[in-house]
């Protein structure tokens, strides 16, 4: 029984030294690299979905090239806003 | 022919040609590594879990660490809510990490390095997320796309913005993991061809660079992996609890 009590706390000590250790690397390098390839993406995607819905759009309603141009401008807002959401949200943690 | 950078990303078929109407359903060079990856992952799980050691063997300890990381990146990210998805979080995970490291090995065929692959995965993903996101909160859902305290003339444009932003979502996920999966393996393809055109001379420079690419290019597979991961807990976050 008391070897079982001294292994128990031997592993809360380690476990707590392992925490401390997470808590200081914080993001680490590995994530804030992630971060970097996440927040490029985003903001090229809205903006090929916004060209994208404006050319449909532009086919049907048969008004080339007005609101792919709109759409476009559209997609680059949105793209901003979703960097500047991710970047919050990163700020948060 | 072998010197080409793109010749390895080539689909071809293997077996009978099997087609259903207009679909092509024969078996592929792509579903023979997707095949592969899967059943890894089933051995992986299988023999990690079939001797429960109270001090882990290395595969057990490997199985055990992939399930407390998932586990983890769910709590931190999406919640206790979230905790009915994890085997859907658990499976994404595993199968693009798979994907991914298996096309690492040496005359291998990076199946996550084809657009297809990852868009498909991306809108199951994203339908999948709004469908949760429309039974979770009914037509209040749809409040995603209206932020608070917007004034009242630049609603239209703020909503058409905000969809447009929802809808960039599949494309993003899918681009950003096709992309760099594309890219690093081509570049490592490009740096080999290097090695061999420059002969014993020169070819010791770029086989250091490709060698250090590799060590890059596995930093890559996994980072991926983890960011496809935790996207769809950002998402399944955003669907679950609307105002955070």
């Amino acid at each position: 029984m008391k070897e079982i009590k001294e292994i128990s706390t031997r592993l809360e000590i380690a476990k707590k030294k392992i925490s401390n250790k997470q808590e200081e690397d914080g993001g680490s390098n590995a994530a804030s690299f992630g971060k970097a390839l996440k927040i490029s993406t985003e903001l090229v995607a809205a903006v090929v979905v916004g060209s994208i819905i404006g050319f449909i759009l532009d086919s049907w309603f048969d008004t080339k090239p007005l609101l792919t141009i709109i759409f476009f401008i559209m997609g680059v807002a949105a793209g901003i806003i979703n960097v500047i959401k991710s970047a919050k949200k990163m700020q948060k943690n | 022919m072998t010197l080409n950078p793109m010749h390895q990303f080539e689909v071809y078929r293997l077996g009978p040609e099997i087609i259903f109407g207009t679909v092509n359903l024969s078996f592929t060079n792509s579903s023979l590594f997707m095949l592969i990856s899967t059943l890894a992952i089933l051995a992986m799980l299988y023999l990690g879990t079939k001797k429960k050691l109270l001090v882990p063997s290395k595969i057990q300890l490997v199985t055990e660490m992939s399930y407390t990381f998932v586990a983890k990146m769910i709590n931190d990210t999406a919640g206790s809510s979230a905790k009915p998805f994890f085997p859907f979080i658990f499976t994404i995970f595993m199968f693009v990490l798979f994907c991914n490291m298996v096309g690492m090995l040496p005359y291998s065929f990076t199946v996550t390095s084809h657009i297809i692959v990852t868009f498909a995965l991306a809108v199951f993903i994203f339908i999948g997320i709004t469908i949760i996101g429309f039974i979770k909160h009914g037509i209040k859902y749809l409040e995603l796309f209206v932020p608070k305290g917007v004034p009242l003339v630049l609603l239209p444009l703020i909503v058409i913005i905000e969809i447009i932003s929802y809808l960039s979502r599949p494309i993003s996920l899918s681009v950003r993991l096709f992309a760099n999966m594309m890219a690093g393996h081509t570049m490592l393809k490009v740096f080999g061809g290097f090695v061999i055109s420059l002969g014993l001379l020169g070819g010791w420079l770029p086989l250091g660079f490709s060698i250090a690419l590799i060590g890059l290019e596995i930093l890559v597979a996994f980072l991926q992996a983890y960011v496809f991961a935790i996207l769809t807990c950002i998402y399944l976050n955003d669907a679950l609890n609307l105002h955070h």
